[in-house]
């Protein structure tokens, strides 16, 4: 215990006040406190854990977002029933530009929500016995969950066992139709339970609702499964294809974009050509004298079968001959887009014509020779 | 059909759960990717694309409707929708590049081939009648033949038990195979060759020796069965 307030020394009152030379060898002493300061008083801060943050203190605090809301609107001259959140943000930049480069560490203003961390409510009640029956496992929340989904695989079971006396259960199988979904990642389902969750948690939560999903009748609990399960977006959506554009000769034409490692490129594939491809008003047969860089560069016109049919005009600038062959095939795959049908973009996409290659050259580390390559190693 | 679809379901979800073990402090993840685990290879194969929607089976059109779903990976730059591009024949010029230098692994594969054809067509013109039919002058397949030839059915691999090793026979991957045919082939070429011989028409002499089931190669892979059928007592070492 830190001794940091002051003290003194104090004599006793001795018995017989008369007899003082008497006692003098019996004078006992007594501490007694005369100041303290805070650091004696508040216990360790560390040990304490993260701030927790009353109903009362939150509702507070969206009050006087909303107030403050309302006044910046008026303040900005916008009406403030309208004032949408990135109205608020180009509001805060205005009134409070700041150079940090941290965008993170520059002035927000946004829903408390978002601010403060989604806590729970205590859990215990005013005699400090806990609400929950689990509350002592220390992750009351997953094992509930679990104890929840063990009790309606087994009322499935008794369902299909129900039906299989009856004779019932070879028409009435239900299966819950799981294409076009995935199941919750670990950081979404520890943002549903409020709670921290182990690897080998989430694992055990997400193989008990795939068994959940084996059974031939789990169709009569699909919404609690489907509770687990975000909805993928289709792919294709996702690509963005131009409309066509027209020249003076009335010639279609369209631009495409691409990039690979250093490379940057622009193709203008042209229509009623003749297969003529020219990079950086070089003929391509000059340009690129590597067969494999030629492959390249005719690989979307092949896989269409529209190799006679377009002309190329790109240029490229960055990288080797490697990554300026791919930046250009890239550039040309998004503008033949504009050309082609919808389920021909899709079976370009799937043929990975459409996909950025994101591989870059790795970093160097220190300690080590190259990106892998460790120095040679010496026993002594 | 409830059964299989759940089953790779299952897959799917095992793929995008994360992996079993937990971090470990002495094992740090070194097979990272730039793409996410999400990421499928991509289909390059014109035909796939060309099969009609009636045309297909109940599994083929589930496959197509989660291949809408997932993102694709982007090709790679030896890899087209042509004819000519052969994933055996990237495979061998990758392994025959020596310090990046594929224009030249791809300019003595591409000799190779043509080495062989014309050795083939004068074998075929010199021929009689019956002989011709039996030639083969198509080099794709000479090349694709001969590898097989050369791939070893049992391999040997070091275990140790009460301080000797031993080496046991067991049974090949697919892939090892592969590489063990290409690697010998590959090895015995830059080895035994004169040095004013080219390397490819060392190799084209190999591959047609290959082919007709003789050569240093296939003797390279008899050496590897009779030992492993010599180390046969030791085979129960293994315990996978």
């Amino acid at each position: 215990m830190a001794n940091r307030g002051q003290w003194e020394l104090q004599l006793a009152e001795p018995a017989d006040t008369a007899d003082v030379t008497k006692y003098k060898e019996q004078i006992d002493w007594t501490l007694r406190l005369i100041y303290t300061t805070t650091a004696v008083q508040k216990r360790n801060v560390a040990a304490s854990g993260p701030e927790k943050y009353t109903e009362a203190f939150i509702k507070n605090q969206i009050e006087e977002f909303n107030l403050g809301k309302r006044h910046l609107a008026n303040m900005m001259g916008e009406d403030p029933e309208t004032f949408t959140q990135e109205d608020i943000d180009k509001a805060i930049a205005y009134l409070f530009p700041s150079g940090l480069f941290e965008k993170r560490a520059r002035p927000i203003m946004k829903h408390p929500t978002e601010i403060f961390p989604k806590q729970r409510a205590i859990q215990w009640g005013e005699d400090h016995r806990p609400f929950h029956f689990l509350f002592y496992t220390g992750k009351q929340s997953l094992y509930s969950l679990m104890h929840e989904m063990y009790g309606k695989l087994l009322d499935i079971q008794k369902y299909q066992d129900h039906l299989r006396a009856q004779g019932l259960l070879a028409e009435n199988r239900k299966q819950i139709n799981l294409i076009g979904s995935r199941w919750l990642i670990k950081e979404e389902l520890e943002e549903m339970l409020v709670e921290k969750l182990s690897d080998h948690d989430y694992l055990m939560c997400i193989q008990l609702l795939e068994r959940l999903v084996t059974l031939p009748c789990c169709g009569i609990e699909e919404e609690y499964v489907l509770k687990f399960r975000k909805e993928l977006a289709i792919q294709l959506k996702k690509v963005m294809i131009e409309p066509l554009q027209y020249d003076e000769q009335g010639v279609a034409f369209s631009t495409g974009e691409g990039k690979r490692k250093t490379s940057r490129a622009t193709a203008v594939v042209y229509d009623n050509g003749s297969g003529k491809i020219t990079v950086n008003r070089v003929d391509y047969l000059c340009y690129f004298p590597v067969m494999q860089d030629r492959e390249q560069l005719m690989f979307p016109f092949q896989f269409l079968d529209r190799l006679g049919i377009h002309d190329m005009v790109c240029t490229v600038s960055g990288g080797g001959r490697s990554s300026q062959a791919g930046a250009i095939r890239l550039a040309s795959a998004r503008a033949l887009c504009s050309f082609i049908t919808e389920n021909e973009v899709e079976f370009m996409r799937q043929a990975g014509l459409l996909t950025a290659d994101p591989r870059i050259r790795e970093r160097k580390k220190p300690g080590q020779e190259g990106a892998r390559r460790k120095f040679t190693w010496k026993k002594r | 059909m409830a059964a299989p679809m759940a089953g790779r379901l299952a897959a799917l979800g095992r793929r995008l759960a994360p992996p079993a073990r937990a971090w470990l402090p002495g094992l740090t993840q070194v097979r990272w990717s730039r793409y996410g685990p999400s990421y499928l290879e991509p289909e390059v194969n014109k035909e796939v694309y060309r099969k009609p929607l009636e045309g297909l089976s109940e599994e083929e059109k589930t496959q197509r409707e989660l291949k809408t779903l997932q993102p694709i990976k982007a090709t790679a730059s030896n890899v087209t929708s042509s004819v000519f591009s052969d994933p055996t024949i990237s495979k061998f010029t990758n392994m025959m590049m020596k310090g990046g230098n594929k224009v030249l692994a791809r300019s003595i594969v591409t000799q190779t081939l043509e080495a062989i054809k014309r050795k083939q067509i004068e074998k075929y013109h010199q021929a009689s009648e019956e002989e011709r039919e039996s030639i083969e002058c198509n080099p794709y397949v000479i090349f694709h033949q001969a590898l097989k030839n050369c791939q070893p059915i049992i391999g040997l691999c070091n275990i140790q038990k009460g301080g000797k090793t031993y080496q046991v026979p067991s049974p090949l991957k697919d892939n090892r195979k592969r590489f063990l045919a290409m690697k010998w082939l590959i090895t015995e070429c830059r080895e035994h060759k004169h040095h004013r011989t080219f390397m490819h028409e060392k190799l084209s002499q190999e591959l047609l020796q290959a082919f007709n089931n003789e050569g240093p190669v296939i003797k390279r892979k008899h050496d590897m069965h009779k030992m492993a059928e010599a180390n046969r007592a030791y085979a129960h070492y293994r315990w996978w």
